[in-house]
């Protein structure tokens, strides 16, 4: 990409994304217009999968609603998109889990600490709770 | 020829992004880097339009006369011939440079495109023009040079419909189909008919592409939608042909209005 491009598309990041990876649990929270007015949606759900760069950077979360699986894909830097709060963490070894789409109940779980195995992610919020 | 003909500006496509709108939505946009552009020359419809400095042509005569400083003549028309992206000196001709020396340049240009106007130009050659030309516009057409695509069949090339892949149909799926009528008067295959051939590589003009941003420090316009031509290409933007007023489709604004109109009509009746 054209080096100009990038920097332009830097300038039009948010100041800061929430810090969460794949398989973790979390609580989009998401504005959504009502008429005139203007109300927070929370959806909440796994992290599936991640695409694109830059203020192209968008997440695909996975619930079920009443058995049913539904996901929604969030463009992360999207002034709607308001806050992301992590619930839980999620080890898991794919970067993308659609695999999860043909499983139900127990079988979508995932193992927070993938059996004893640990393996380190070296993301900000791991390494902040290390220093706690 | 009625008078629409404003200066427009050459830029290069820089690439496709998005950005957000403040309401949320997202907008698909393509960054260009329009400008600065430099007056290379300046076309006047008589010879004493010329600007003061500009209106001599020197000319060579040959060996004896030697070379002659005569009054320009006129060109007959009002134009403006714009160049941009510089061009290093050792790479063009010394004639072309020569063009190159008259608006004050030692080197050359990449892209050189001129504008026809319907009015005296005031910019004189060696004038810069930044994309302030295009202040107030809102839509704008561009044009580029599409991305060459070889020998192409009809499908991509004229969007014909492909074949069945099955029931009995064989080695015919992305063929073009029948050509023409036989054992009739008019047989023979028609003249124009779309066959297979080369595409792309050609000039084309999208009108009427919003400006969603100008970014005036850096001299660049970002668009909506896609213009054509590969990334680095080089483009003409003109304020838009087409019809500038007609205002941007505002769903909740229109659907509105339209309630009113019924609840109108019902208050009537």
């Amino acid at each position: 990409m054209n080096r100009l491009l990038q920097q332009l598309e830097s300038e039009h990041l948010k100041p800061s994304v929430p810090d969460f990876g794949i398989g973790d649990t979390v609580d989009v929270h998401y504005l959504i217009k009502e008429g005139d007015k203007e109300r927070v949606q929370l959806f909440s759900g796994i992290v599936i999968s991640f695409q694109g760069a830059g203020p192209r950077r968008s997440a695909t979360v996975r619930r079920l609603v009443a058995g049913e699986g539904v996901e929604r894909t969030f463009p992360l830097h999207s002034p709607r998109v308001a806050d992301i709060q992590v619930k839980e963490r999620g080890l898991v070894r794919r970067a993308k889990l659609f695999y999860l789409r043909g499983r139900e109940g127990k079988a979508t779980r995932l193992d927070p600490n993938m059996g004893a195995k640990q393996f380190p992610r070296s993301t900000k919020a791991s390494k902040a709770g290390k220093a706690k | 020829m009625t008078g629409t003909r404003t200066l427009g500006l050459l830029g290069k496509k820089l690439g496709m992004t998005q950005i957000f709108h403040t309401d949320g939505n997202c907008i698909p946009v393509t960054v260009i880097q329009a400008g600065p552009c430099k007056v290379l020359a300046v076309k006047m419809a008589t010879a004493a339009e010329h600007p003061e400095g500009h209106n001599k042509a020197t000319v060579n005569l040959g060996k004896k006369r030697g070379k002659v400083a005569r009054p320009k003549a006129a060109d007959g028309y009002y134009a403006i011939q714009l160049g941009f992206d510089a061009r290093p000196a050792r790479t063009i001709s010394q004639a072309e440079l020569g063009n190159y020396k008259k608006a004050g340049l030692d080197h050359g240009m990449r892209f050189v495109r001129e504008f026809r106007l319907d009015t005296k130009p005031t910019q004189k050659p060696g004038d810069d023009v930044t994309v302030a030309a295009l202040d107030g516009v809102k839509f704008v057409d561009v044009t580029g040079v599409t991305k060459g695509r070889g020998w192409a069949g009809t499908i991509k090339r004229y969007g014909f419909s492909r074949q069945p892949t099955s029931h009995g149909n064989s080695l015919n799926h992305r063929t073009g189909g029948g050509l023409g009528r036989q054992h009739s008067i008019s047989s023979g295959v028609p003249k124009g008919k779309r066959m297979a051939g080369h595409y792309g590589v050609e000039q084309v003009t999208m009108q009427r592409l919003e400006v969603v941003k100008v970014d005036g420090d850096r001299n660049l316009i970002y668009v909506r939608g896609a213009v054509p031509g590969h990334v680095n290409g080089y483009l003409t933007l003109k304020k838009t042909v087409k019809n500038e007023r007609k205002v941007e489709f505002k769903p909740g604004l229109i659907v509105r209005a339209a309630a009113q109109k019924a609840a109108a009509k019902g208050g009537k009746k």
